[in-house]
């Protein structure tokens, strides 16, 4: 059971977070520019559990204990995001994050 | 001779959840409709939630898959059908400015595995706690003033998502005073033909 390399884990989160990195900036789709995000987050969490694993006694608790805050955050981030998401296709009728660029001018 | 093939099997399920979540996570980078990404975050959860109980932090997997799989990704979906009306899936996947944008992820992950080839070996601490829930609630709520203070944070946590839940509806109601009903329903029911 503790065979697992920590290298290994750590490795698998740094992959991990590079593909939410590249979901955000290189799909059009608002809905997977949020999934990306949550894929981000959810690399993190891994990599705070797999360091965490490294630290002596209850002090391993503590690292075990921030992603559940993270996902709570997460939570919080999607709930908004979403209804983001419904309020400005309700007047573009698109999902296409090239649609919504006002801002610009 | 047990003993070994315990650990034999540790790393061959880490082995294969990690296969998964890449799997899945570049089912979400290349897949067409935005359903099927969600489907395929799904399976990245589940796998991570895997790798949670082998590194030893079984409550956490289990909220990844009630928190993250169930609710947050339910919202996302239900969210996606909401507002799908066949149209979705003719938004282009990528454009021009992707190659810009893959420039950095890909920094990024040869940066992270050059400093994580030049670090040295470690191993998981064979002592250390297994994070059941006992554990994890006694961390969190130890209320002593030389705890780590977890529970003031699990507090911000809660009036943190009552604002999240306000903001979502402010947001997502058409109007502050929003019509009678039966208009609605007249809407409604003329969007359907």
């Amino acid at each position: 059971m503790h065979s697992i390399d920590p290298f290994h884990v750590q490795l698998l989160a740094a992959v991990l977070f590079s593909l939410g990195i590249a979901v955000v900036l290189t799909r059009r789709n608002i809905f997977l520019v949020l999934m990306g995000v949550e894929l981000m987050l959810n690399a993190v969490n891994l990599s705070f559990v797999g360091f965490s694993q490294q630290l002596p006694g209850a002090q391993s608790l503590w690292g075990q204990l921030t992603p559940l805050f993270t996902i709570a955050i997460a939570a919080a981030e999607a709930c908004v995001g979403l209804a983001m998401v419904i309020c400005i296709t309700r007047g573009k009728d698109t999902v296409d994050s090239d649609a919504f660029a006002e801002m610009k001018e | 001779m047990f003993h070994s093939l315990d650990q034999l099997l540790g790393s061959a399920y880490f082995a294969l959840f990690a296969l998964a979540t890449l799997l899945c996570a570049g089912g979400v980078l290349l897949s067409k409709h935005p359903i099927n990404a969600a489907v395929y975050l799904i399976g990245v959860m589940l796998s991570l939630s895997g790798i949670y109980v082998l590194l030893g932090s079984p409550f956490l997997g289990v909220i990844q898959v009630l928190v993250y799989a169930g609710a947050i990704m339910m919202l996302v979906v239900f969210v996606i059908m909401v507002l799908n009306q066949a149209r979705d899936h003719r938004v282009p996947r990528f454009d021009g400015f992707s190659i810009v944008g893959a420039i950095l992820p890909l920094a990024i992950a040869v940066m992270a595995v050059r400093t994580l080839a030049f670090t040295e070996a470690s191993t998981i601490d064979p002592a250390k706690v297994r994070g059941e829930i006992g554990p994890i609630a006694y961390t969190m709520f130890d209320l002593t003033p030389a705890g780590p203070g977890y529970y003031l944070l699990f507090e911000l946590i809660g009036v943190l998502l009552l604002i999240a839940v306000v903001a979502a509806v402010m947001l997502a109601k058409r109007h502050l005073d929003s019509p009678p009903v039966h208009e609605a329903a007249g809407e409604d029911g003329h969007a359907q033909h």
